[in-house]
């Protein structure tokens, strides 16, 4: 079969790839039928996550119908049209049943490559680095998914493609920011990044009830759809001389109430600090450009929450005291998929949030080195490329 | 031999090999990692530069092989373990094991002993490493197949049991690897299941070149019994162990690292 396939820092090729099969009773085998690109995917693409191996068949973010079954699979059968998350559970850990999917015991098959780094071991993920897992990922024309009778969501009919597909990570992902801020009525919620994760957290955050969203990026398009889509207020940040200050002005002096971070370790600046940023990560001397962090540590008001849902490394300027002294709660996970799949796709279908407007770019698989280009550079008001193998 | 002079054996070859080599490699890295740092730092230019940042990372790696090594030495897991997580066996008790890990299984200690028992389990949560089969009751063939196909084959025996607690095993003297281990299981206190601590041991002949040969065919104790205890979570858990078995890349099929 076709897949797109890592090689090396910034080279990502389709080749042809055996295609996966039956291994575990509880496996299925899925034809993917559209897949897409997410933030997540530059940090290794550039070289700034280890353990990629040459070869390695990317992507985590999918949806496909049913093409094999294991013997232990109980609630699928082929043909049917499902969603999975990322992250895979296995649905009989302790985490799993705490609803903390992407922490479960049980699906990463290289614990010996993560527990050293994390000091335990995460959930296994599709197409992404060996420490999480090293499974295939699912810019293929098929993907195995482990544990189906859990990670599998059927998808209602009445929803296209595009209106399902991001439940599989960036909806869930960006509304699990949302949740994590504990939204009351009256709250100014603020959101750093305005691609995929952010603006699904904004608009989610409106749906919980924040009266205000402001969106923090630097594109006029993505700003735009901050604006149409999450309803939200925007700051561009290159326009003004302190986002920190721009917020205060605009809270009335207390911060907003909460800070959600949907940009990660590749954050983007304008100042000193960004630019030593820079520097010393290219020089490799730590892993993370933390800047929009910071602001969002600095900006809060006091006693509020900061929701991170941007990827780091062993972040290295993680300024603890203005966390402490502020008394901010800081939550932070890997999406926790499979507790908010049934939800989003419940809100798709009775159209309370639909996000097929991420999907700015179908392609083909073929097409799909293209699609990171103009993912990568935000081209073309690229926020989304979505491959159809 | 007597097995407490085995054990005794074995404890002196940890030290021999764990304690003394180390150490000159340590000095090595030290004096090395100084001699180009202070090189380095006198010639003010980009070589320079990454001629010192070289030795400071050898340097580092000197002190910190130092403080690993201290850190195992000083974990004496049997003087600082509580009561309730001591061997049974003293004959087990003079040895520090050299690599020893727990996790806790949501099932019960009586389960857990019962399944570790069964020589297919073994083999399954050893991965494609070592294959485990059983002889008589408590007596096992343990092999492992290398490069261009050479073998190992070794005997061990059950020679301390008891139920829902403790399993400890040794080879026959006459062993191509001689290895010992231990697996003990205790209930948590609250319902989160039971602690299983798996201690594994081997020990090639040929000292450091012996290892060598062991790490060429999978077998780094350390990521063993990491692997090994996760891999019978799973299965006990779940019923399935996760695997990269069939892992299509451009590398081929499989992918197990």
């Amino acid at each position: 079969m076709r897949a797109l396939c890592w090689h090396d820092v910034n080279d990502l090729r389709v080749n042809d790839v055996p295609e996966p099969e039956i291994v575990n009773p509880r496996d299925v085998v899925l034809r993917v039928t559209k897949t897409t690109a997410c933030g997540s995917d530059l940090h290794f693409i550039d070289g700034y996550l280890p353990t990629m191996r040459e070869g390695d068949v990317i992507g985590h973010e999918f949806m496909g119908e049913v093409a094999e079954v294991g013997s232990s699979v109980s609630s699928f059968e082929r043909g049917d049209r499902v969603v999975v998350p990322s992250f895979i559970g296995c649905g009989n850990c302790g985490y799993c049943a705490d609803d903390l999917w992407s922490l479960c015991d049980n699906t990463n098959p290289n614990p010996e490559l993560q527990e050293p780094i994390l000091g335990d071991v995460t959930a296994g993920i599709y197409g992404y680095t060996h420490a999480f897992g090293g499974y295939a990922g699912s810019h293929a024309e098929f993907v195995r998914v482990p544990h189906a009778d859990e990670n599998c969501f059927h998808v209602p009919d009445e929803l296209d493609d595009e209106q399902a597909l991001f439940a599989s990570d960036a909806w869930a992902t960006g509304y699990m920011g949302a949740d994590f801020c504990d939204i009351e009525d009256g709250d100014t919620v603020a959101v750093w990044g305005c691609g995929g994760v952010g603006l699904m957290a904004q608009q989610s955050a409106k749906l919980m009830g924040a009266e205000r969203v402001i969106a923090i990026d630097r594109f006029p398009e993505r700003l735009r759809l901050a604006r149409t889509e999450a309803g939200a207020e925007t700051v561009d940040y290159t326009d003004v001389d302190s986002v920190v200050d721009e917020l205060d002005a605009r809270t009335g002096g207390r911060g907003p109430d909460a800070c959600i971070d949907a940009v990660g370790m590749e954050a983007h600046g304008t100042g000193v600090a960004h630019a030593y940023d820079r520097l010393k990560q290219r020089l490799k001397l730590h892993t993370d450009r933390g800047e929009a962090l910071r602001q969002a540590i600095v900006a809060c008001r006091k006693g509020g929450t900061l929701s991170i849902l941007g990827v780091y490394g062993l972040m290295d300027k993680f300024p603890l005291g203005i966390v402490m002294n502020k008394g901010l709660t800081v939550r932070t996970a890997q999406q926790h998929g499979q507790r908010y799949v049934p939800r989003l796709l419940e809100h798709a279908a009775e159209g309370e949030m639909d996000p097929s407007y991420l999907a700015t770019h179908e392609l083909s698989l073929e097409d799909a080195p293209r699609g990171y280009e103009l993912f990568k550079h935000k081209k073309d008001g690229c926020v989304r490329p979505v491959f159809t193998p | 031999m007597t097995q407490s002079g085995t054990v005794e054996h074995r404890s002196a070859k940890t030290g021999s090999t764990a304690i003394d080599r180390p150490f000159w490699t340590r000095l090595a890295s030290i004096v090395a990692g100084g001699a180009l740092l202070a090189i380095g730092l006198r010639k003010r230019s980009l070589g320079g530069a990454i001629a010192a940042g070289v030795g400071a990372l050898l340097c580092y790696r000197g002190l910190a092989a130092r403080d690993r090594r201290g850190a195992t030495l000083e974990s004496e897991p049997l003087e600082s373990e509580p009561d309730g997580d001591r061997r049974p066996d003293a004959r087990f008790s003079g040895a520090a094991p050299a690599v020893e890990r727990s996790i806790t299984i949501d099932r019960s200690p009586e389960e857990l002993f019962e399944r570790w028992r069964d020589p297919d389990t073994v083999t399954r949560v050893l991965g494609p490493v070592v294959d485990v089969t059983a002889d008589d009751p408590g007596v096992w063939t343990w092999r492992i197949v290398g490069p261009f196909d050479r073998q190992w084959t070794w005997k061990t025996e059950v020679v301390e049991s008891e139920p829902g607690t403790f399993i400890g095993w040794e080879s026959h003297d006459d062993a191509a690897i001689p290895s010992w281990g231990t697996v003990r299981f205790r209930s948590e206190p609250t319902d989160r299941g039971t602690v299983v601590t798996l201690d594994l041991n081997f020990d090639p002949a040929g000292g450091a070149l012996g290892d060598a040969a062991l790490n060429r065919v999978g077998i780094v104790p350390a990521t063993l019994v990491t692997k090994a205890l996760r891999r019978f979570k799973a299965l006990v858990e779940t019923g399935e162990i996760p695997t990269l078995e069939r892992n299509p890349s451009a590398r081929g099929y499989g992918d197990l690292v």
